[in-house]
């Protein structure tokens, strides 16, 4: 993470953690009365998407800490929560949805923890199952380098036994985290994705292979693992590219590591296709067989998702037969032809990787 | 030089050799007509009024407005004709009289208000047009709109006859004048001839871009490979239907797979002879679940026909193979 501009909210600039970022990235802190004018700062560059990942805004979460993935009665969601640690990411996908999301995008780190905690306490004394993860919003680890909280994160969630972390990252950041008494209650993620897309689309990233030997590594030390191929990009022979992905996923990882695998096919909002053009002019990736779908995003057509998502799922089946696969907002039509079946058989996709968690991360709710 | 009568504000009336005019001298031209033959008729008939608005320079003069009253009088073999001298204006001042002779007398075309607005800035010593001048001559002077208006007049000559003949809109030509000149000439060809709405041609502007960047072939290979170099200029039916055929080619090559699709399900429909009461759509885009099947009906009779022919369909095999076929785009399967 490269930052040139430190903004801090005036209510805490007296915080470690300000010292410690401006200690880290060598740059002033300026104390700011309300984020309108960081945005306004940002708004104001010629490229403020580009402007805003390497500008940092230390501040509270004014909203809740814990909130549901924002699904649509449309395609299936997995019921998951989101952990709302800050915004945006220094790493620049071309494909990224937070460059529209977020008007405009900056990097926001929350330095009020101690309401996290609270929240967190209150999930977990609900005594159910709950999967968790800081990586919708941001990546899970870019913040790594400069604070503490993936460590005080899974401590936490090491102390209980329903819920699960899912630290989701395209970065290798988790040396600081592979001692840490962590008790299976943390997963570590990974997107993966062809090395030709990791190559032209996901700039700043780190490599497929660098991903798969921090996968290792997380592995050795006891971690609970899991992948995500999203967003899967559809072209000419991608078939063969995912597969040897595959390939090279289960050359690094054993598959008895793996809590879950999602796929999902790039979708994205409509806007996004004019920021794409505009800051990725090499890329092509918005020139697929897109449709409208249902839920007003950009998605590839049909039958070219169950195709892509059935030859994935067969070369993941012929090397990790019981690992759990599920598909990222899709609708049962796109299951039974992808995976075979449709998770309201098996009682809800939710339920389905709850019961995944709990399996491999040793949960025990009721205990 | 026969005579000369002074005007106030420096501009005189006097008789001069048509010889002495550069007509091709054309920095002050406003106007886009360039046909004099009905002013001939109507200067024969009348004469010469009012006389054309000239300015010394290099010994002869320039014509600062009346082209085509020059133009028509060399036609009929005048020797000399009365002109309004302006013997003393700046450059500035003669833009602001050519301007205004035009644009008083009549509504610029966007051409003529792009070469207006070009002209005067050109023309201004500090390379812009004061808001008061150009309001008082009826010219726009919102900073976008005029950058815009202003590169009109430097397009190809094909998008300026498209606009001229209203086949283009103003949209449509800056979004062409942002293109290659041979693309955007070819564009322009194409729409002239075509005259699709402005949506069409959106439609068709951004279809071959994108077939073009997926493809990473250049953009007139996409027009040449798609027969759209090559239309002819047919009557008014057959232009309509060139439209929806150039659309279509488009549509499939953007996207195989959708355009396959439809053509599958096109093709399975027709196969279950539905009829005129009874109408079946698939989801949009094939991307929902559900089909529609619409009755029409009057009578009981009607209703008592739509259930026998809703029993035949629930029988006939393409019916199913249409409800099941959308994960392989309504492709035959082997086993069918």
């Amino acid at each position: 993470m490269k930052i040139a501009e430190l903004y801090v909210d005036a209510a805490l600039s007296e915080r470690p953690e300000v010292e410690a970022a401006r200690r880290r990235f060598k740059v002033p802190a300026r104390i700011v009365r309300s984020a309108e004018e960081v945005y306004a700062a940002v708004a104001a560059a010629q490229d403020p998407i580009g402007h805003g990942k390497r500008v940092l805004y230390l501040t509270r979460n004014r909203g809740a800490f814990v909130k549901s993935c924002p699904g649509t009665r449309h395609y299936t969601c997995c019921g998951y929560k989101i952990l709302h640690i800050g915004t945006f990411c220094s790493m620049d996908c071309s494909y990224c949805i937070l460059q529209a999301y977020f008007h405009p995008p900056v990097l926001q780190y929350f330095l009020n923890h101690d309401e996290m905690d609270q929240e967190l306490e209150r999930l977990f004394a609900t005594r159910t199952i709950h999967r968790l993860g800081t990586g919708e919003f941001t990546d899970s680890l870019i913040w790594e380098p400069w604070t503490d909280l993936s460590a005080r994160l899974i401590r936490k969630f090491a102390g209980q036994d329903s819920c699960v972390l899912e630290l989701k990252t395209k970065t290798t950041e988790i040396d600081s985290l592979l001692d840490l008494p962590h008790r299976r209650r943390t997963i570590l993620a990974w997107s993966l994705n062809t090395a030709e897309v990791i190559r032209t689309e996901e700039r700043g990233t780190t490599s497929l292979d660098a991903r798969l030997k921090a996968a290792a590594r997380g592995a050795a030390h006891g971690y609970p693992l899991a992948f995500h191929f999203d967003p899967i990009v559809i072209a000419d022979g991608c078939e063969a590219d995912y597969r040897r992905t595959v390939e090279r996923l289960f050359a690094a990882v054993d598959p008895r590591h793996i809590v879950w695998i999602s796929l999902g096919a790039l979708r994205f909002m409509p806007e996004l296709k004019a920021v794409l053009r505009k800051r990725f002019q090499h890329s092509r990736i918005v020139y697929g067989e897109f449709i409208g779908g249902l839920d007003g995003k950009m998605r590839y057509f049909k039958p070219l998702r169950m195709k892509v998502y059935r030859d994935i799922a067969a070369a993941i089946r012929a090397r990790a037969p019981s690992v759990c696969i599920y598909l990222c907002m899709e609708d049962d039509e796109v299951w039974q032809h992808a995976l075979g079946f449709q998770p309201d058989s098996g009682g809800g996709l939710a339920r389905m990787l709850d019961e995944a968690a709990a399996r491999q991360c040793h949960m025990n709710p009721a205990g | 030089m026969a005579s000369e009568c002074l005007g106030s504000d420096g501009e005189g009336s006097r008789i001069v050799p048509l010889t002495d005019i550069d007509s091709e001298d054309e920095r002050f031209r406003i106007t886009t007509l360039r046909e004099s033959a009905g002013l001939q008729k109507s200067i024969h008939r009348f004469g010469l009024c009012p006389p054309p608005l000239v300015a010394p320079d290099d010994g002869g003069f320039i014509i600062v407005s009346g082209f085509r009253r020059v133009n028509a009088c060399q036609a009929l073999g005048w020797n000399s004709i009365p002109v309004r001298l302006l013997r003393s204006a700046s450059g500035y001042e003669l833009a602001l009289k050519a301007v205004a002779e035009n644009s008083l007398e009549r509504p610029l075309n966007l051409i003529e208000t792009s070469r207006a607005l070009n002209l005067l800035e050109q023309a201004a010593g500090d390379g812009r047009l004061a808001d008061a001048d150009a309001l008082a001559l009826g010219l726009p002077t919102h900073r976008g709109v005029t950058s815009q208006l202003k590169r009109l007049c430097r397009m190809p000559v094909e998008v300026q006859g498209g606009v001229l003949e209203g086949a283009l809109s103003f949209a449509m030509a800056c979004e062409l004048g942002c293109m290659e000149e041979g693309l955007a000439t070819a564009f322009a060809r194409l729409f002239r001839r075509l005259k699709p709405s402005l949506n069409k041609q959106r439609e068709i502007v951004s279809r071959v871009a994108e077939i073009a960047v997926r493809e990473r072939i250049d953009p007139r290979q996409v027009l040449d490979e798609c027969g759209l170099m090559h239309t002819t200029g047919p009557a008014d039916p057959e232009r309509n239907q060139q439209i929806h055929a150039i659309r279509r080619r488009l549509r499939q090559r953007r996207y195989p797979a959708v355009a396959a699709a439809e053509d599958n399900f096109l093709a399975l429909r027709q196969r279950l002879k539905l009829g005129e009461m009874i109408q079946l759509a698939p989801p949009r885009d094939f991307e929902g679940a559900g089909f529609t099947l619409t009755l029409n009906f009057q009578t009981i009779a009607d209703v008592a026909h739509l259930r026998a022919k809703l029993d035949e369909l629930i029988d006939h095999p393409d019916f199913n193979r249409l409800l099941t076929g959308k994960g392989r785009g309504f492709e035959e399967s082997s086993g069918s």
